[in-house]
């Protein structure tokens, strides 16, 4: 990282409050909801950048559990590919059957999984 | 769209209208959203209507001509409906095929509906209206539709329908396909077909200060269990933030229910209700993948559309807590 401050995350922060603080007043009425989609967005991508990596690791770890396979971690950049290739091979599993005769314990895994979307895109959501 | 374009339909709606007796200057005001149907405000001669028509270039799944058959058919049996003015086909004076129809006064925006002051009474009275209305559709009978029944089982087709709409984009989304696993193993006993609108929920409804005035957006309407159109109106997502009223936001599920059954519904089983509320989580998880593919793919690029990729684990986490309640 050879950037200077702010850092992405703080970049973010700072046109969501632009966005919601200051275009939410003067954008026309019916270009009012697009704006508040647009500072969402921009809370969504900060959120995602401070959570890292460590989602991305751990819902590795639950699809090799659930596929009953160990996956390597790879580092960085292929991470998110990784974690991508693993989740279509299970969703291929799931449609195939194979979760048949244990639905529960595949639902209790991704309870998981898509509580850790939520606490990216809608924290809070999964607690309501 | 150019303005040439927009001439020849003003020309086309004012011709419609003269051809009625109501000649005189048309204005058109193109209203924002609908995915899949073109919504114009047509002002005549100190009148307002409406003009719904697919867009060009695209063909819509449900003919225009049905729909406007419901419509008609939904408001003689006194389903709170708009009055068809008339249907015109592809390829004439409305370009695409169209529906000219009477406009109904009244708020349909479902955060104003559940925030605004001056619904107060709307919002008290909507749940009961709700059930009233639904009965009437689901009474209407199959026969006089022009629908055709779901070929073969129909629960199954639904859920291979919903899995085909996924394959198309090749969104690897496990809880989605968990849910379809659970839907296959979780099949309600066969029922009654009846009339079911396919998208009976806030948003869709027309309401004014006393409450509901008309149901609109019919193209999803179809044939078959009619407990689908309750579980879809109750799904967390369209109570939009009001999430302890079940009912569209406004209103729990009793007073509804009552309502639906003092005018001839039959009172759904529980399981059933949860079946098809598993069903409608699904449906709108699928639905939203598809609007952000939308965006990714370039159909259509806009930010609001992608932004509902990032909400699909909404309507699946409310799935994965309604099949993780023992029955």
């Amino acid at each position: 990282m050879t950037q200077d401050r702010p850092d992405a995350a703080e970049l973010l922060d700072a046109l969501a409050e632009f966005l919601y603080a200051d275009v939410r007043g003067w954008a026309p009425r019916e270009k009012r909801f697009q704006v508040l989609v647009a500072a969402n967005l921009c809370a969504v991508v900060a959120r995602q950048l401070r959570a890292g990596e460590e989602p991305l690791r751990s819902d590795l770890a639950l699809f090799g559990e659930l596929l009953g396979t160990e996956l390597e971690v790879p580092a960085g950049d292929e991470l998110p590919a990784a974690v991508r290739r693993a989740e279509r091979r299970l969703a291929e599993e799931i449609r195939r059957g194979a979760f048949d005769a244990r639905l529960d314990q595949l639902i209790a895994g991704l309870r998981q999984h898509v509580r850790r979307k939520l606490d990216v895109a809608r924290p809070g959501y999964a607690d309501e | 769209m150019g303005d040439s374009e927009e001439g020849a339909l003003r020309a086309g709606v004012a011709d419609v209208l003269a051809e009625r007796g109501r000649a005189g200057d048309v204005e058109l005001v193109r209203i924002p959203g609908g995915a899949s149907r073109e919504t114009w405000l047509v002002e005549a001669g100190g009148e307002r209507l409406v003009l719904r028509r697919d867009p060009p270039g695209s063909e819509s799944l449900v003919p225009q001509e049905g729909e406007a058959r419901l419509i008609r058919l939904a408001g003689e049996h006194g389903v709170p409906a708009p009055e068809i003015l008339h249907f015109e086909p592809a390829d004439r004076r409305f370009g695409t095929a169209g529906i000219l129809m009477e406009h109904v006064a009244g708020e349909s925006v479902a955060p104003r509906l559940l925030r605004k002051p001056g619904f107060e009474r709307a919002r008290a009275n909507l749940p009961a209206q709700l059930g009233e209305a639904l009965a009437k559709i689901h009474a209407i009978p199959v026969g006089e539709t022009g629908l055709e029944e779901p070929a073969g089982e129909p629960v199954g087709s639904a859920i291979e329908e919903w899995e085909r709409m996924l394959d198309q984009i090749s969104e690897p989304l496990p809880a989605v396909e968990a849910g379809l696993r659970w839907l296959r193993a979780n099949p309600p006993p066969p029922t009654r077909t009846a009339l079911v609108h396919g998208d009976f929920r806030l948003g869709n409804f027309i309401v004014g200060g006393d409450g509901l005035q008309a149901v609109i957006d019919w193209e999803l309407a179809h044939l078959g269990d009619p407990v689908e159109d309750i579980g879809w109106l109750c799904i967390r997502s369209w109570r939009f933030g009001n999430d302890d009223l079940p009912v569209a936001g406004v209103g729990a599920l009793e007073p509804f229910l009552d309502a639906y059954v003092r005018a001839g519904g039959s009172p759904p089983e529980p399981e059933r209700l949860r079946f098809w509320e598993v069903f409608g989580n699904l449906k709108w998880a699928v639905i939203c993948a598809r609007q952000a593919h939308d965006h990714l793919s370039g159909v259509r690029r806009s930010h609001e559309l992608a932004s509902l990729g990032r909400r699909i684990c909404e309507p699946e986490w409310d799935m994965l807590e309604l099949i993780g309640v023992d029955a």
